[in-house]
């Protein structure tokens, strides 16, 4: 299990660095004592294996003890998108049945205004350093407090190094994570991963990146995604170190980070990219130290690939393709074949096999078109309590991830499409239903289509496009009000397009490949 | 520099908190820290303010000093616009 490799390497290097945040430095074995203390108090909370703990916090020090302080303890960890609404983590909430929450102080009010319903929860562990009673005192001046979950700080974490530990051992096939995705369809569906996916995966990653235990990541991408994920399993197992910047809307800060540092690596999805291209000062860095770059997460533009290469000479820069339903990566492309294959996934990655499958069920030959399908250690149990959402992409073992491919004769994959309506915003996937179904709640609106419109930096931005109902008149600024009462700001509409009518199939459904490449949206 | 405050507090408030609420948004209110606005969001107040004052934003001013409050990014297009 990750937490025993975690002790290991604090057993054998205890003031090694684990995780740089801000000003502070964390070793090994401060973050291996965090996780054993976490672990002790959850187990004696009367958490029980198999328990649901949620985690609503930032990238820090504390996300890393939190995540792995859940596992030691036998539970489930679901980290969830800490910029959530009330209405979003409800929605988490009512389908996992957390038994805990981890959350961090500034994100309270909305999750205590999700809380009410959750009949399964007994604790909230507050991240402060403050009591509880003090705490709660305070926010009850603001916000609602129910008074049927016992609440905890930090300060009530025991501090006996000395007590006989009371985890249980772990079943390495136990789940050990759920992570909520929109998958191709839209709805919310939590990706069960287990102990031996995580570990399978993170190896398969440590060997194509020749991670060892000098590499140092600069992370700017959350944890709660499963990329993130990779980047906080793969490091701690290398027994590498791990460098947060939280602050990425200034990408000059992160940076100055990376030199001042030294980080030998950074992962970014295509947006990030963009926008260190577009507006930092990335041009006048000298990364002498920088040797690995990763980018997934969708297609990243040749323009920006070609500049980063020139930018980034002396870095191997790793193309990967995956899905949270693989725990994280799928293929990667060899530094070498960078400019050799532009545009390519790669190969498959130790452990998996990838198939292309075509509509007919046959494999595709070299040059065909076929929806990618893998099989390896890496690939979900299934999604949580949705057994016929499991079957569709479950088959034999096998994944089939509604991405569409072609192999070249030497083998390189390269996506042709996706074969979902999932808009992949920054490093979001965004599901259109949800947003439809929120904006369709105003009675001004008759119908509404969400589609992704393309930006340079974020690859797509989401846009609205409405018919009102008769009669009915309502500006942009109301819809994006309404959504923003709802939604995580990143699913707010960027753009809002009225039409009279939307363009239909014989059976109803809506032509969003006709409102995509159509310029100007319909006509009014 | 007043205007300037009440024009960069109200686009922030009616294009990135689609908030009405004058109070949601406080002139000392660190972006950064209470996660009000993301890397896309800063780059569009920055698109915003190089349109709006007719100022040039260079890539080594976008620090949290020049922009990481409605009073930073006051302070800031005051001394770009030297009024």
């Amino acid at each position: 299990m990750l937490h025993k490799y975690l002790a290991d390497t604090a057993g054998a290097q205890p003031d090694k660095v684990a995780v740089i945040h801000g000003k502070r430095s964390v070793t090994y074995e401060e973050l291996s004592l965090g996780v054993s203390q976490l672990a002790e108090f959850l187990v004696k909370e009367g958490m029980q294996a198999g328990d649901r703990v949620g985690i609503v916090l930032d990238n820090s020090p504390e996300y890393i003890i939190s995540y792995l302080a859940v596992h030691k303890a036998g539970g489930i960890s679901v980290a969830i998108n800490s910029q959530y609404s009330a209405y979003e983590f409800k929605t988490i909430f009512s389908d996992c049945l957390p038994r805990v929450l981890i959350v961090e102080k500034k994100f309270m009010k909305s999750v205590l205004d999700a809380v009410p319903d959750v009949s399964s929860l007994m604790t909230i562990l507050i991240m402060d350093n403050n009591k509880a009673e003090k705490l709660l005192a305070l926010i009850r001046k603001r916000i609602a407090v129910p008074s049927h979950i016992n609440y905890f700080t930090m300060q009530d974490i025991t501090r006996d190094n000395n007590s006989k530990s009371v985890c249980p051992s772990i079943d390495k096939k136990a789940v050990a994570s759920i992570i909520y995705t929109s998958g191709t369809t839209g709805d919310p569906k939590g990706v069960m991963l287990s102990h031996e996916n995580f570990l399978t995966n993170a190896n398969s990653i440590i060997e194509y990146l020749h991670l060892t235990q000098e590499d140092r990541i600069m992370v700017v991408l959350p944890f709660y995604y499963s990329y993130g994920t990779s980047l906080l399993t793969t490091h701690i197992m290398a027994g590498g170190s791990l460098v947060i910047e939280n602050s990425f809307m200034y990408p000059n800060v992160v940076l100055d980070k990376m030199l001042e540092e030294g980080v030998t690596g950074f992962a970014g999805v295509p947006s990030t990219f963009a926008i260190l291209l577009n507006r930092s000062n990335i041009r006048k860095y000298n990364f002498s130290r920088l040797r690995y770059v990763t980018q997934a997460g969708g297609p990243m533009s040749p323009r920006h690939a070609k500049d980063l290469a020139e930018i980034l000479p002396e870095a191997d820069i790793y193309i990967m393709y995956g899905q949270t339903e693989a725990t994280a990566r799928l293929t990667y492309l060899d530094p070498e074949d960078f400019h050799k294959k532009p545009g390519s996934i790669g190969k498959a990655i130790s452990g998996v096999e990838i198939e292309l499958v075509k509509k007919d069920g046959t494999t595709a030959e070299n040059e065909e078109e076929g929806e990618i399908v893998a099989r390896g250690g890496n690939i979900m149990s299934g999604y949580w309590k949705k057994p016929k959402e499991t079957k569709k992409v479950l088959k034999e073992g096998r994944l089939y991830t509604g991405d569409l491919a072609v192999r070249d004769s030497e083998g390189y994959l390269k996506i042709i499409s996706r074969r979902s309506d999932i808009i992949k915003s920054g490093a979001h996937r965004i599901s259109p239903k949800e947003i439809e179904e929120v904006i369709h709640e105003m009675p001004e609106v008759h119908e509404v289509t969400i589609i992704g419109a393309e930006d340079e930096i974020l690859g797509f931005t989401v846009k609205a496009v409405i018919v009102l109902n008769e009669g009915q008149e309502i500006g942009a600024k109301a819809i994006q009000k309404h959504c923003r009462e709802r939604l995580a700001p990143f699913k707010i509409p960027k753009d809002v397009v009225f039409v009279k009518e939307l363009p239909k199939t014989n059976s109803g459904k809506v032509r969003k490949h006709l409102l995509k490449k159509s310029e100007e949206g319909i006509k009014i | 520099m007043e205007q300037i405050r009440q024009t960069v507090k109200k686009f922030i408030l009616e294009n990135i908190l689609f908030e009405d609420d004058e109070n949601a948004l406080d002139y000392d209110d660190s972006f950064l820290e209470k996660g009000i606005i993301d890397s896309t969001g800063v780059l569009e107040v920055v698109s915003f303010i190089e349109e709006e004052f007719n100022i040039s934003v260079d890539d080594d001013e976008l620090v949290p000093e020049n922009l990481d409050s409605v009073n930073k990014l006051a302070k800031f297009v005051n001394e770009k616009t030297g009024s």
